[in-house]
């Protein structure tokens, strides 16, 4: 065990798999002499040299493309997409080819894409993203979004030793704001949901950076006792997870750091409405960014994002109903 | 609130669909006179199909302006039954409706619909819990928003009407007599006097006989302990396939018209006490397992018991299991439910010595649970080898022989 930051959890899971796997590579924009742009990968082209830590031209199709061919050849490519936002240009090729491979071809490809994910710097429109939705209607893909430093070098380990693709959404915002024990070694979390607290009178259920503002935000809430839980996987939902959750509890409130509309939280509500339609004592109240670019604007930008104090007037509002 | 309602200012109450087969109801009694204000969902007048009793609310609020159908009378299913002038009208949502002037008085504007948290709004999961605690929700008090019953709520106040009853407590209070005893005698109730006319008429029509078999319940006694089941349902399954075996006796027979049924559509007699009897029916009984077949027998006498079966749920059967035995009885003679054949009687399992085949095969005597099963049949339709030979099967399968 260490205490380490979000972003030296994951860069501490990713060496560990290259130590450990000479299949595992990295790819992507100045990840080599630069050590990335956020410094995830800083001292790897050191210690693993440039035929594994590749530096590539300013084109995600080019990245994701090449990925999916190593990884068809029998390799294991973790590739790095800047900022979240970019991987637009590398759509096609981790949609419709990377997740439909194995269901034309049979084929696996086992390629990890990092997503450095979300807002709250003043990062603007196109550096500020949540695109986790995107991916999760995309049959053939995973998609999972760490909230914790434990779980970003866990779940990273288990995206890279999983045959399919998959979309790791790891959150600019927490690299340097969160510290935390890291197991060390080798360290692989499953796919699963995590309850970050017990509670019995409402759940919030979130993911990525919104586990931290649900937990700060109820944490004093007029005695009540409120459940948050991490879904850390979005593709693989853990639905079980979710239903004994509102079991339990009765009341919930999803919150999603991305636009509202179709976000992850979405797919959560209408399992819910559903499957746990007799286990419901309220509505079920979404919290998330409207539907809006994120905001250069500093105060703009903290005007959409969901943040602590309307988490904590979501919950109050429905604790009262 | 329908707009056809304040358009025309009068509402029939009409007799509605009691089940999908039924097509005419008898008015049993008028709970509202002429003149008589009621509330929408307030109940106006009690009708009857068959063995079914149901309460027909007041589709509107307003004033009863006419009756259009005495007590006693039967009409077919869509008819009016009565008029109601609406108006003085609270609508759904307790407001008084526009452009109406006061009820005389007009005090009782906002208040509280009657019924299980009728004008509440409740939540899916209070709902379920009332329902699983058989809790009366107009007794919760309501702490959420506007009075609403929270989940909360509901579970303190079965928390709360658990409590005071403590089975270890020695303390049984004394019957307190009822302040208002019925009188004793009296005339008979409408459920006794339709049992009444049905018997009588099964016993003017069928030749009834009645045979009887002693069956070694060993073999079902460690089954039903093993499926946790009672041994009803293991009886069941094996009529069931003695039926399948001798289709003579899943059979209706209406003056000369004789049906054998393929489909086995068993009545269980299900006692209401003093209440009466009645016989819901496990429709499609031959696709059940014994499990299933106990899972819908608990389901039905439950329902039964709580007045809450349908029309179509006690009518239909092809042939009818009753067995008193759960009382100690020891030998019937039941009385075939028309237009059916045979029905078939289980009586009391007891220990008793009885002669077997020892380890050598010579005779010895051992302790057996024992029961007789009893088949009232109709001469007309079948004679007394056949109800043997029905009965043996039955035994052949409660003993665990050859199927």
């Amino acid at each position: 065990m260490s205490t380490l930051t979000y972003l030296q959890a994951i860069s501490d899971g990713l060496r560990t798999e290259m130590r450990d796997d000479d299949r595992v590579f990295v790819m992507g924009q100045d990840v080599g002499a630069f050590g990335g742009a956020f410094k995830v990968t800083d001292g790897f082209l050191d210690e693993f040299g440039a035929n594994r830590v590749m530096d590539t031209p300013l084109a995600e199709s080019g990245i994701v493309g090449t990925a999916v061919g190593a990884a068809v050849a029998g390799l294991r490519p973790v590739c790095e997409m800047q900022f979240a936002d970019f991987v637009a240009c590398g759509f096609d090729q981790l949609v419709n080819v990377a997740g439909k491979m194995h269901y034309r071809q049979g084929l696996s490809v086992n390629i990890t894409v990092r997503l450095p994910s979300g807002g709250g710097f003043s990062g603007g429109p196109f550096h500020s993203q949540n695109p986790e939705a995107w991916f999760m209607h995309a049959p053939g893909l995973k998609v999972v979004a760490p909230s914790t430093p434990e779980d970003a070098k866990g779940l990273l380990t288990t995206a890279i030793r999983d045959p399919n693709p998959v979309v790791f959404c790891e959150h600019k915002n927490l690299y340097r704001r969160v510290k935390g024990e890291v197991p060390a070694g080798e360290h692989a979390t499953p796919f699963t949901a995590r309850v970050a607290r017990e509670g019995d009178d409402l759940v919030v259920i979130a993911y990525g950076a919104m586990v931290h503002t649900a937990l700060e935000a109820t944490e004093d809430l007029d005695g009540a006792r409120v459940m948050v839980l991490d879904l850390r996987s979005l593709v693989p939902l853990d639905e079980e997870a979710i239903l004994a959750a509102v079991h339990r509890c009765s009341k919930v409130v999803v919150v999603d750091e991305a636009n509202q509309t179709c976000a992850a939280g979405a797919q959560v509500a209408a399992l819910i409405a559903q499957r746990a339609f007799e286990d419901l004592d309220g509505p079920v109240v979404r919290v998330a960014t409207p539907d809006v670019p994120i905001p250069f604007s500093p105060p703009l930008e903290q005007a959409v994002l969901p943040d602590v104090e309307r988490v904590r007037e979501a919950c109050r509002e429905l604790l009262a109903y | 609130m329908s707009s056809s309602r304040t358009e025309t200012g009068v509402v029939d109450v009409v007799m509605p669909q009691l089940g999908v087969s039924v097509v005419e109801g008898t008015v049993v009694e008028w709970r509202k006179a002429v003149g008589d204000r009621v509330e929408a969902d307030e109940i106006v007048v009690e009708v009857s199909t068959d063995k079914i009793d149901t309460e027909i609310p007041a589709p509107a609020a307003g004033v009863v302006s006419e009756l259009l159908v005495g007590a006693g009378e039967t009409v077919a299913v869509g008819m009016p039954l009565a008029r109601i002038e609406a108006g003085d009208a609270l609508t759904d949502d307790g407001v008084p409706a526009e452009g109406q002037p006061p009820a005389s008085g007009g005090d009782d504007a906002g208040a509280e619909a009657t019924g299980n948290g009728a004008g509440r709004r409740l939540s899916p999961v209070v709902q379920r819990i009332a329902a699983d605690h058989a809790i009366d929700l107009s007794e919760v008090e309501g702490t959420g928003r506007d009075g609403r019953i929270r989940k909360q709520d509901v579970l303190a106040h079965v928390e709360t009407a658990q409590a005071p009853l403590h089975t270890e407590s020695p303390f049984r209070p004394e019957s307190v007599p009822k302040p208002e005893s019925a009188p004793v005698g009296g005339t008979l109730s409408r459920m006794r006097r339709t049992i009444g006319e049905h018997m009588k008429r099964s016993l003017e029509t069928a030749a009834t006989c009645t045979t009887w078999i002693e069956v070694d319940m060993s073999r079902v006694e460690r089954e039903r302990a093993a499926l946790g089941l009672t041994a009803l349902p293991l009886v069941a399954r094996a009529t069931i396939d003695a039926l399948r075996e001798h289709p003579q006796l899943n059979a209706w027979l209406e003056d000369e018209r004789h049906t054998v049924h393929d489909d086995v559509h068993l009545g269980i007699a299900v006692s209401l006490d003093e209440d009466g009897l009645i016989v819901p029916v496990v429709r499609d009984a031959h696709d059940l397992s014994p499990e299933g077949l106990g899972r819908r027998i608990r389901d039905l006498a439950r329902r039964a018991r709580a007045g809450e079966l349908t029309a179509d749920e006690v009518r239909g059967a092809t042939f009818t299991l009753t067995n008193p035995g759960q009382y100690g009885a020891l030998m019937a003679t039941p009385v075939i439910s028309q237009p059916q054949v045979a029905i078939l009687d289980i009586e009391a399992i007891i220990k008793r010595p009885v002669v077997v085949a020892g380890p050598d095969g010579e005779d010895a005597i051992a302790i057996r649970p024992m029961c007789v099963l009893g088949l009232s049949w109709d001469h007309r339709a079948l004679d007394g080898v056949l109800a043997a030979r029905f009965l043996s099967a039955v035994r052949r399968r409660l003993e665990g022989g050859p199927s």
